[in-house]
C-alpha cells in the first residue's frame, strides 16, 4: 500500500528527472516516456481500487518525520472519496498527454509540467494532513503557470497572472488557517501536529470554527469556483492548452470541492451547518449563472468554461444540502464532471488543432465531414446536459433530490440548470455540426484518427458505464459519505 | 603566560587572519611578481580552502572551549559566530567564480576587486566574532568600505560611481548613528560588549536602566538595520544594487545581510529580552513599513536589479520580524535567512550570467526571452525566484511557514496578516522575470555560457533550495543549535 501510494507521486517525478535529461535530439522518446510514466500512477488507483479497505474510516497508510524539531509528520492516507479523485486523476493525466501530441513547441517542457502536476495533485489526494495538503495544494501551481503560460494561447500573459493572483490571494487564507489550526493543537495537545487525526480531535468553540471554516472554505472557493470567485476560470481556460485544459477543469477544479469535503464540512461542522445556506445559494447562483453567460458565448472552450462553473455550482449544492443523498451525488457529480468536461475540452482541442480556432460560427454542418467526431461530441454533450443512461444524470439528479429536502426552492431553480445546458450544449452542436456544410474550406477536415479515438474512447466508455451501473462508484464512496453525512446530521440535530 | 592571561588564541580569528593574509599575498603576488592569472587563481583557490580549513578548527576549537571570550574580551567564540563564519564562507565560495571571471574586463585592475572582496569578507568576519562593540566597529568598517568600492569599481559607468558614493554617504552616517550608539551606551552603562551589556542591566535591574542606554541600543540597533536595508534605511539599496556591477551585487548583499542579521540575532537574544524590547512598537513598525514598502515598490520596478532590491528590502523586514520578537521565532529567522541568502546568491549568478557581469542597469525588456534558449538557467532562475516568493516545496515556504508559525504564537497577529498579504504581491514580482525571461519570444539570439564550476554551484544552490523545501531539518537543527542554548 506504501509503495503504491508512493509509486504514484514518485514515478511522475523520477520520470520527468529521465524526460529533463534526455538530449534534445531524441524527440520521438519524449511522449513514450512520459505516457509511460503518468500510467505508473494508473496502477496506483488500481491497486487500491483492489486492495482498499473502504470501511468508512480515513486509512492513514504512513507517515514520515517531517520537521522534526516540530514534530510534523507527512501523513499519507486514503479514503473512498480520495480514491475517486485519484483515479480521475490518474486516468485524464495519459489521457490528455496523448491527445495533446499536437504541441510541437518545447515538448520536453511541456511533459515534465504534466507530470509534475500528475504528481502534486496525487499528492494532495493522499495527504492526510493541513500542512503537506497545502504544501501540495500550492504546488500545483507552478506547473499550471507554465502550461498556461508557455504553451497557451495569445492572451496568456492576462490569464496566467489573473489565474495564479486568485488562486495564490485564496491560498493565503488558508495558509493562515492551516498556522492557527497547527497552535490551536498546539494549545490542546501540548505539540504541534497538522494530521487529520489530531485536527479532528481538537474541541473548538463555535467562533474558532466559524473563522477557520471561512478561511479554508474561500481559498477552495477560488479553487472550485464558487460564484463571485469564478472570473479567472473562463480566461485561464480559453488561453490553455488543451491538456491545460483537460486538467484544469478535469482534475483542478474537483481540488476545492474536495477540499470542502474533506476540510471543512468535517473539521468545522458547526460552522458549515450555520454557513451552508449560503453556500446553497452561492451554489444556484453560480448553476444559473453559468449556465445562462454560456448560452451566447461564441468560442466553444467559453461555453464549456461556463458550462463548468455551471456544473461546479451543483456540487456546491449538493454538499451544502447536507444529506446523504446530496453530498453523495456531489461526490459522483465531482467524478462525472472530470470526465465529462475532461473529454469536452479534448473534442474541442481536436477541433483547434485541425483548424486553428474556436469560434463556433466558423463552422457549421461538418457532420458530414466528421461523422465520428459529431457522434462523440453529441455523446459528451449528452452527458454533460445530464441525459439519463449517462453518468451526469444520475449524479445531479441524486444532488436535486438530496438538496430538495433541506432547500426545496433552491433544488427547484437548480433543476432549470438542466434545461438550460440542454439550450446551450444542444444550440452549440446544432451551430457546428448540423445541416448544410456552410464554408467549403471546411470539407477538408478529417475525421478522428486513431490517436485521438483512442485518447477519447475510454471517457466515453467511463460515461456509459458510470450512466448505467452507478453502483461501481457509489460502492467506494457511500460508506465514506454516509459518516460524513452523520456528522453534519448529529451537529443538525444538536442545534435544532 | 602573557598570551594566556590576554586569552590570546589565534584559532578564532583565523578566518579573518586567513583571508587578510591572502589578501596582502595577493597584492604583493601582483605588483611583484606579476603572477599570470592561471597563478592568481590558484593562489587564491588555495587561501580560499585554507580559510575552509580554519573555519573547522574554529568550530573545533569551540567544541573544546565552548563560548568563550579571548583576546581581554574582544573577541566572542559563541554559536552565532560559527553559524555567520560558515555562512559567510558558502557565500564567497558560491561567488567567487563569476567574481574572477566577470573582473576579467577590469585587466590589471582585477586584483584590486579580488582583494576588495576578500578584505570585506575578513571584515565581516571579525565583526561577527567581536565580543566587543568597538571590534565590531572596525570590523564592520573595514568591510564596509571595501564594499563601498566594490560598487564603484566600474568607473567609467556613472551609475556605479552614483551607487558608490551614495553607498558610502549614506554607509558612513550610519556608521556614525552606530559608534554615536556604543558611545551612549558606554557612558551610561559603562559596558562595551554584549554580554558586558547584558551583565550590568542585569545587575541594575531593568527599571534602572538609564533611557540614554536605551537611545544607544536603539541607534546601534538602527545602524544595523541600516546595513540589511531595512526600512525606513531603504533608501541606498535600490541605487547601489542597480549601479553596482551586477557579477558583486550577489556577494555584496548576501554578505553584509548575513553578518548583520546575526548581529542582531545575537543582540535580540542576550540584550533585548533584559529590556522588554522585543516587540515593541518601534520594531514593528520597522519590519511591516520593510514589507509594505518593499512589496509595493517592487512590483513596480521594471529594472531587474532595482526589483530584487526593493524584494530584499521586504525579505530584510520578514527577517527581522522574527528577530525582533525573539525566542523561537529566532530560529526560524536565521533559518530564514540561510535560505534566503542561498537564493539570493543563485539568483544573482544567473542575473550576472545572463546580462553582461559588468553592467549596471538591468531593464527586463532587455532580457526578453534571454534564457530560453538554456533550460538549465531558465530552471535555476525560476527555483531561485520560486523560493523567494515562498512557493510550497522550495526552502522559502518552510522559511515563511515557520516564521509565520512563531509570530502567529507569539501573539502579533497584526504582522502576520500584513506578510501574508504582502507575499500574494510577492508572487507577482517574482513570477514577472520568470515570465520576461523564459517564456516572453526572444528578440535576439545571445548565447550564454555557463561555466562548469557556475553549473556545479547553481545545480548545488538549486538542489538546496528544494531539498531543504522537502527536508528542512538539516539547517533548521542547525539554526535551532545556534539559539536554543540561550533560551
Amino acid at each position: 500500500m506504501k509503495l503504491a501510494i508512493l509509486s504514484g507521486i514518485l514515478a511522475p517525478v523520477f520520470f520527468s528527472f529521465v524526460l529533463a535529461l534526455l538530449p534534445k535530439g531524441r524527440k520521438e522518446l519524449f511522449f513514450p516516456i512520459a505516457a509511460f510514466g503518468s500510467t505508473i500512477p494508473v496502477a496506483t488507483s488500481l491497486y487500491l481500487l483492489i486492495f482498499g479497505i473502504f470501511d468508512g474510516t480515513y486509512k492513514n497508510v504512513f507517515e514520515l518525520p517531517w520537521i522534526k524539531l516540530y514534530g510534523i509528520n507527512w501523513v499519507v492516507g486514503y479514503d473512498g472519496i480520495s480514491l475517486a479523485m485519484i483515479f480521475l486523476t490518474t486516468i485524464l493525466v495519459p489521457l490528455s498527454i496523448l491527445s495533446s501530441s499536437a504541441i510541437l513547441r518545447r515538448t520536453k517542457g511541456f511533459l515534465i509540467s504534466v507530470l509534475i502536476l500528475e504528481a502534486a495533485v496525487i499528492g494532495v489526494f493522499t495527504s492526510a494532513d493541513l500542512l503537506t495538503f497545502f504544501l501540495f495544494f500550492e504546488a500545483i501551481l507552478v506547473p499550471m503557470y507554465f502550461i498556461i503560460g508557455i504553451w497557451g494561447g495569445k492572451n496568456r500573459k492576462y490569464a496566467t497572472i489573473k489565474f495564479i493572483i486568485y488562486t495564490v490571494f485564496g491560498s493565503i487564507f488558508m495558509f493562515a488557517a492551516t498556522v492557527l489550526v497547527g497552535l490551536l493543537v498546539l494549545q490542546q495537545f501540548g505539540r504541534l501536529a497538522f494530521d487529520f487525526e489530531t485536527v479532528s480531535n481538537l474541541v473548538l468553540s463555535l467562533d474558532q470554527q466559524k473563522i477557520l471554516f471561512l478561511l479554508f472554505t474561500f481559498a477552495f472557493a477560488v479553487k472550485v469556483p464558487i460564484f463571485p470567485f469564478h472570473t479567472w476560470l473562463p480566461d485561464a481556460h480559453v488561453e490553455a492548452p488543451t491538456a491545460g485544459s483537460i486538467l484544469l477543469a478535469g482534475v483542478l477544479l474537483k481540488l476545492g470541492a474536495y477540499g470542502i469535503i474533506r476540510i471543512s464540512v468535517p473539521f468545522f461542522t458547526d460552522a458549515f451547518v450555520e454557513y451552508r445556506g449560503y453556500m446553497a445559494t452561492l451554489g444556484v447562483i453560480g448553476i444559473i449563472y453559468g449556465a445562462v453567460v454560456a448560452i451566447p458565448q461564441k468560442d466553444i472552450k467559453k461555453l464549456v468554461a461556463y458550462s463548468s462553473v455551471s456544473h461546479m455550482g451543483f456540487i456546491i449544492l449538493g454538499i451544502a444540502s447536507g444529506t446523504l443523498i446530496g453530498m453523495q451525488g456531489a461526490v459522483l457529480q465531482m467524478l462525472n464532471h472530470g470526465i465529462t468536461t475532461g473529454a469536452l475540452f479534448m473534442l474541442v482541442g481536436f477541433l483547434y488543432d485541425r483548424k486553428h480556432t474556436r469560434d463556433m460560427t466558423e463552422f457549421g454542418g461538418i457532420k458530414t465531414v466528421m461523422p465520428l467526431y459529431a457522434a462523440a461530441f453529441l455523446v459528451v454533450s449528452f452527458a454533460s446536459i445530464g441525459l439519463p443512461g449517462l453518468n451526469g444524470f444520475v449524479g445531479e439528479f441524486m444532488i436535486l433530490i438530496g438538496s430538495y429536502s433541506a432547500y426545496g426552492i433552491h433544488s427547484a431553480l437548480a433543476a432549470s440548470g438542466v434545461v438550460l445546458a440542454a439550450i446551450y450544449m444542444l444550440w452549440a452542436y446544432q451551430k457546428i455540426f448540423t445541416g448544410e456544410l456552410k464554408f467549403e474550406s471546411n470539407e477538408s477536415l478529417v475525421d478522428l484518427n486513431l490517436r485521438e479515438k483512442i485518447s477519447i474512447a475510454p471517457l466515453i466508455l467511463l460515461m456509459i458505464t458510470i450512466g448505467i451501473y452507478p453502483y461501481l462508484v457509489e460502492k467506494f464512496i457511500q460508506v465514506d459519505v454516509l459518516n460524513l453525512a452523520k456528522v453534519v446530521e448529529l451537529t443538525l440535530g444538536g442545534l435544532s | 603566560m602573557i598570551s594566556e592571561a590576554l586569552g590570546i588564541n589565534y584559532v578564532v580569528i583565523a578566518p579573518s587572519l586567513c583571508l587578510l593574509i591572502i589578501g596582502i599575498i595577493f597584492i604583493i603576488s601582483d605588483l611583484s611578481l606579476k603572477l599570470k592569472p592561471l597563478y592568481q587563481g590558484l593562489v587564491l583557490t588555495f587561501g580560499l580552502l585554507i580559510t575552509g580549513v580554519t573555519i573547522i578548527f574554529k568550530i573545533v576549537e569551540y567544541g573544546r572551549l565552548g563560548v568563550s571570550s579571548h583576546f581581554s574580551s574582544m573577541i566572542l567564540l559563541d554559536e552565532f559566530a560559527l553559524f555567520s563564519d560558515v555562512l559567510l564562507y558558502i557565500v564567497a565560495i558560491c561567488t567567487f567564480p563569476i567574481i574572477w571571471t566577470s573582473s576579467s574586463v577590469l585587466g590589471e585592475k582585477r586584483t584590486e576587486a579580488i582583494v576588495l572582496v576578500l578584505m570585506s569578507l575578513s571584515g565581516f568576519m571579525l565583526m561577527t566574532s567581536s565580543d566587543h562593540y568597538m571590534m565590531l566597529f572596525i570590523g564592520l568598517e573595514i568591510g564596509s568600505i571595501s564594499l563601498y568600492a566594490l560598487a564603484g569599481l566600474n568607473r567609467k559607468d556613472s551609475f556605479s560611481n552614483e551607487a558608490a558614493l551614495k553607498y558610502f554617504i549614506f554607509g558612513s552616517f550610519a556608521s556614525a548613528i552606530l559608534v554615536y550608539g556604543i558611545a551612549l551606551m558606554y557612558t551610561s552603562l559603562s559596558a562595551t560588549g554584549f554580554y558586558e551589556t547584558s551583565r550590568t542591566i542585569a545587575y541594575i535591574g531593568e527599571q534602572n536602566v538609564p533611557l540614554t542606554a536605551i537611545i544607544g541600543l536603539a541607534l546601534f540597533t538602527f545602524g544595523m538595520l541600516f546595513k540589511v536595508s531595512a526600512a525606513p534605511f531603504h533608501a541606498w539599496a535600490p541605487d547601489v544594487y542597480q549601479g553596482a556591477p551586477t557579477a558583486y551585487v550577489g556577494y555584496m548583499s548576501a554578505v553584509v545581510k548575513g553578518a548583520s542579521f546575526v548581529i542582531l540575532a545575537r543582540l535580540s537574544i542576550i540584550v533585548f529580552p533584559l529590556l522588554s524590547l522585543n516587540r515593541s512598537i518601534i520594531f514593528a513598525i520597522i519590519s511591516i513599513s520593510s514589507v509594505v514598502i518593499g512589496s509595493f515598490f517592487a512590483a513596480t520596478q521594471t529594472d531587474l536589479k532595482r526589483l530584487i532590491a526593493y524584494s530584499g528590502i521586504a525579505q530584510a523586514g520578514l527577517i527581522f520580524s522574527g528577530i525582533a520578537s525573539g525566542g523561537h521565532a529566532v530560529t526560524a529567522s536565521l533559518f530564514y535567512l540561510g535560505t534566503y541568502i542561498f537564493q539570493l546568491v543563485g539568483l544573482f549568478i544567473v542575473i550576472s550570467i545572463t546580462s553582461d557581469g559588468f553592467s549596471s542597469t538591468i531593464e527586463l525588456d532587455m532580457l526578453k526571452g534571454r534564457l530560453k534558449k538554456n533550460p538549465f538557467l531558465g530552471v535555476c532562475f525560476s527555483i531561485f525566484l520560486l523560493g523567494l516568493a515562498g512557493m510550497p516545496l522550495t526552502s522559502g515556504f518552510i522559511a515563511k511557514f515557520l516564521l509565520f508559525t512563531n509570530l502567529w504564537a507569539a501573539g502579533l497577529y497584526v504582522w502576520v496578516i500584513v506578510f501574508l498579504l504582502a507575499s500574494v504581491l510577492g508572487f507577482y514580482f517574482y513570477l514577472k522575470p520568470i515570465w520576461t525571461l523564459s517564456i516572453d519570444e526572444a528578440e535576439s539570439d545571445v548565447i550564454l555560457l555557463v561555466s562548469r564550476t557556475n553549473s556545479i554551484i547553481l545545480s548545488v544552490l538549486a538542489l538546496l533550495t528544494i531539498l531543504l523545501g522537502i527536508a528542512p531539518s538539516s539547517l533548521l537543527n542547525i539554526a535551532d543549535w545556534v539559539v536554543s542554548s540561550y533560551l
